[in-house]
């Protein structure tokens, strides 16, 4: 018997996602059961089953922390352009002089 | 099922809102079409980082530079995430890699212009993602569905590239009178290539791709979005349009610029792959691509042993 991970895609807009485990002897049974488990009330439209130690898992979690220094990935290192926004537009409304 | 039973099947799922896997069935210039595209894509958005990279240097500022990396970084990983959707399609990435370097597949009209300085950053990170944004936007209800969820990753991403860009040209905006120049210069020069960037009206009748709702909107309709959106908020910072002038149209209540005040004939030459900076682009390409030969084979020397 092996274990296999059971994925399905909630609609063609989604990507699959993890919803469990079954144990079945051959990947022909392991859809059927997951089928049974997982999708008796329409879940989804798509199904798949990978054999778990077909998974490959990173060895260090801690490799995807970020490292320190890199605010500027993310939107909140901009969230002054609100700030920043006003400020340009009322200097824009009185006459720029010449530096 | 004769082909034709097959693409009646086909055309009724389309109509009916249906979206297409890429293990579906589908008429052969369905499969042609979404690859081209898909393909045309990707090719922008590797070509796309070229004059981004081109900016670097102008940065003025340490973090300045390493937002810009990692924005640039972007762009190339969307590229790679597009490539692997459309060699789901049935071309191989070697292929489209060399299709482009040798200027046999196209890539986006506003990568084939050259950049001259900070206010190009500026320019590209807000009104070029911008105008991408709109565009790619419209796509995320598109009927090839794998597209549709790599779409989702990138769109989210440029929400953030556009917020970049809009922060740096608001530091110019702020700035002294040369840094306002900055801007006004590259928004003179880049604003015809902006209008060009949708395209010609389409023809619904004509376009294969709207027929089977692979793009869900037209060209006008996209550029009146990308217009309605962004001319007020330039105007609003004391920038003026070069031609074609947008203008405020009373009876639509949308922003328009007169379509007898385009000149397609830039478009034109860079759909010939004769655009101002198109061959010296390509060759950076090139030999990026040559440069990097050593890596796909180390790495294809690992899969074997790994087999």
């Amino acid at each position: 018997m092996e274990i296999y991970e059971v994925f399905r895609r909630a609609g063609h807009k989604d990507p699959f996602e993890h919803v469990g485990a079954v144990t079945a002897p051959d990947p022909e049974l392991a859809l059927l059961m997951a089928k049974e488990c997982f999708f008796r009330r329409a879940e989804g439209e798509h199904l798949w089953v990978v054999r778990r130690r077909d998974i490959h898992s990173l060895k260090d979690e801690s490799l995807l922390r970020l490292p320190e220094g890199k605010e500027y990935r993310f939107p909140h290192a901009y969230r002054d352009v609100i700030t920043l926004r006003k400020r340009a537009r009322e200097r824009s409304a009185t006459p720029v002089e010449a530096s | 099922m004769t082909y034709e039973d097959r693409l009646e099947a086909f055309n009724a799922r389309i109509e009916a809102g249906d979206k297409i896997e890429a293990e579906d069935w589908m008429p052969d210039d369905y499969r042609a079409g979404v690859l081209k595209f898909i393909e045309m894509h990707a090719n922008s958005e590797i070509m796309g980082a070229i004059p981004e990279r081109e900016c670097l240097p102008s940065a003025p500022s340490l973090q300045r530079k390493m937002s810009l990396c990692a924005k640039i970084q972007d762009e190339v990983g969307h590229s790679q995430l597009l490539y692997r959707v459309a060699e789901d399609l049935g071309k191989s990435r070697e292929a489209m890699y060399e299709d482009l370097v040798n200027g046999r597949s196209k890539f986006h009209n506003v990568f084939h212009y050259p950049t001259r300085h900070w206010g190009d950053a500026a320019l590209i990170g807000w009104l070029i993602d911008g105008a991408a944004l709109v565009t790619q936007a419209s796509l995320l209800d598109s009927s090839y569905a794998p597209y549709t969820r790599v779409l989702k990753r990138i769109c989210a991403e440029e929400q953030l590239h556009l917020r970049h860009g809009e922060y740096i040209t608001l530091e110019l905006a702020l700035g002294t009178e040369h840094q306002r120049w900055m801007f006004q210069d590259a928004l003179n020069r880049w604003w015809l290539a902006i209008i060009h960037f949708f395209g010609p009206r389409s023809n619904p009748d004509k376009d294969l791709l709207l027929r089977w709702k692979v793009k869900t909107r037209t060209n006008e309709q996209q550029r009146e979005e990308f217009l309605d959106r962004y001319v007020p908020k330039v105007l609003e910072l004391g920038f003026t349009f070069p031609d074609p002038v947008p203008y405020y149209d009373d009876t639509t209540g949308h922003w328009a610029v007169r379509e007898e005040d385009i000149d397609w004939a830039p478009l034109e030459a860079i759909k010939r792959n004769e655009g101002p900076e198109t061959a010296r682009r390509l060759e950076w390409r090139r030999r990026i691509y040559e440069d990097h030969r050593w890596v796909r084979e180390t790495l294809a020397e690992a899969a074997l042993h790994a087999a």
